[in-house]
């Protein structure tokens, strides 16, 4: 019995470390991205604005949300720096004239509805966030 | 010719707009602009033509720019700054940039117009206050007081990144090639003037460069190297002792730098020399004792600079920091006594500069931040002129405050 509690008890340990490790966001596109998965460099890339495309020349537009967990998480799990860091970067490329500032929107809800209705639009929601209309793309 | 790339962007940005004819939305046209009020303080030494040692809020900036996305891989636009240090800097709007951008993709694309020159670690965006914790870059690099001269040119920028191999990173570049203008006006000449002479023109001419940046296989880890060259020419005088023109041999400038930052945590370092030579051909003397016409004048200089910097976001509005900062001209004579007194009859002697500064950033919200910095200086070389100042101090503690705000 004692085994059998110790051993159910370090499942629950691990199954509890594993949920932790993953970002509870989701990485959503629409469907006219043709790529069915998706790296953390590229998720990097693609969201500080170093690159436009995805392996393979998949051209993306990167929508974000203004503020919320999910934003947070998603910052914190690909991007390795906080809202205030993040802006800076993105407003080096608009005011040295890199870059075009991305559409920041309030909810996941609006997320969903601007990428399933804007080709090559790629965004993060909140992972229990409802997404109709659009393609989740699983982390490599 | 500076004429002719605007004009090539302004051509581009009608034919777009009339062959797309799109809604205004569809244009993605965005407005965005920041504005940041100094204040300075200095223990001794009035610093760059403000009255420091008073404190002085003679410091503001405002940047407004407007762009348009016509089509995917197409982006015009154009930013304007104004500028006021003090009663010799600025005091103006000037256009800080205005460009066509078209990306054929990640590996390629080319920006022409005014455009940012993209050389060392922040030569490009050494003037956008809200992107960084500092409230002045290291002054041995990023001197402050050109704002309108080394920071842009009329030309253009190919850019890129190339993926490596998975185990080498990723190599971004950049090069540039076009015309530097550096109008008579401009900061880069008010210690000249100091010395007594005079660049009534300017300095213009061909500029080419570029920059490497390796993004290491370590997430955060970057390398970069950057080279700049410059042949610029203009008349040049000595009011009332003779006129010349300055036959400037080329600028070479290499640039040696690096960062690292994980998480919370970062750390940066460059390095560059500026070997010049300034030669000047006298084309007139006005005074017995002025070089005879068709002499050769040099002034040779070799300018080594670097610095060293980290910070640390200590909680999520909250970043603080700390920098050294050296600056030394190994050709600048010792002593006292001037190269010349024909050729430069108030000549200053400020062999080099070193900066301790310590930093921190408070951000209210998205649009809001004060930064604080507090500076231990050591030599005059940036900013301290004699016309500042009855005497000067070789040592100087440097207080900045400066609320910024930017959309």
């Amino acid at each position: 019995m004692k085994k059998h509690l110790i051993t159910f008890a370090v499942l629950l340990g691990a199954l509890l470390v594993v949920g932790k490790s993953q970002a509870q966001v989701l990485v959503v596109a629409n469907p006219s991205v043709k790529a069915t998965e998706i790296s953390k460099g590229d998720i990097r890339d693609v969201f500080t604005g170093a690159a436009t495309t995805l392996p393979g020349g998949i051209s993306v537009v990167p929508i974000l949300l203004k503020a919320g967990t999910a934003q947070e998480e998603f910052l914190k799990a690909y991007i390795g720096k906080n809202e205030t860091a993040y802006q800076a970067g993105w407003r080096s490329l608009v005011f040295s004239g890199q870059a075009s500032m991305p559409k920041s929107l309030d909810s996941d809800a609006a997320v969903v509805e601007f990428v399933a209705h804007n080709s090559n639009a790629i965004g993060y929601i909140g992972s229990g966030s409802p997404h109709e209309g659009v393609k989740v793309l699983a982390i490599k | 010719m500076r004429r002719l790339y605007l004009l090539a962007v302004t051509a581009l940005l009608a034919a777009a707009g009339a062959a797309c004819a799109q809604s205004l939305d569809e244009l993605n046209i965005q407005i965005h602009g920041y504005a940041t009020q100094g204040f300075v303080y200095t223990n001794h030494n009035n610093w760059n033509s403000m009255n420091t040692t008073d404190g002085s809020p003679a410091w503001t900036e405002a940047v407004f720019n407007v762009t348009a996305q016509p089509e995917s891989k197409l982006r015009v636009g154009a930013q304007v700054r104004y500028f006021l240090m003090g009663d010799s800097f600025g005091n103006a709007i000037t256009l800080d940039w205005a460009s066509a951008d078209y990306k054929v993709n990640d590996k390629f694309g080319i920006r022409f117009g005014k455009v940012k020159t993209p050389n060392g670690m922040y030569n490009d965006i050494q003037d956008i206050d809200p992107a960084f914790l500092w409230s002045l870059l290291p002054q041995s690099l990023y001197p402050i007081t050109s704002r309108t001269s080394i920071l842009a040119h009329y030309g253009a920028v190919a850019y890129g990144s190339l993926p490596l191999s998975r185990k080498a990173g990723k190599l971004e570049y950049q090069l540039y090639f076009g015309e530097r203008v550096l109008p008579a006006n401009d900061g880069f000449f008010v210690p000249i003037m100091e010395s007594g002479a005079d660049m009534p023109n300017g300095l213009t001419g061909p500029t080419s460069g570029g920059t490497l940046r390796w993004h290491l296989p370590v997430t955060g880890m970057m390398l970069g190297v950057a080279w700049d060259r410059e042949d610029l020419t203009g008349p040049f005088q000595v009011p009332g002792v003779f006129q010349g023109n300055n036959v400037n041999s080329p600028f070479k400038i290499p640039f040696f730098f690096g960062k690292y930052e994980h998480n919370k945590f970062m750390f940066g370092s460059e390095y560059s020399r500026v070997p010049a030579d300034h030669q000047t051909i006298v084309t007139q003397d006005l005074i017995p004792e002025a070089p005879p016409v068709g002499a050769l004048l040099h002034n040779v200089i070799d300018h080594r600079e670097w610095y060293a910097m980290t910070s640390y976001r200590l909680v999520d509005k909250l970043n603080v920091g700390a920098y050294y900062s050296s600056y030394f001209d190994v050709k600048a004579p010792l002593g006292l006594t001037q190269p010349n007194p024909a050729f430069y009859p108030n000549f200053s002697l400020n062999r080099y500069q070193k900066d301790w500064a310590i930093s921190a950033r408070y951000d209210f919200n998205p649009y809001l931040y004060l930064k604080g910095e507090q500076h231990i200086m050591k030599g005059t070389n940036f900013g301290f002129l004699d016309e500042d100042n009855t005497a000067l101090f070789n040592n100087t503690d440097m207080t900045i405050l400066k609320l910024g705000v930017s959309f």
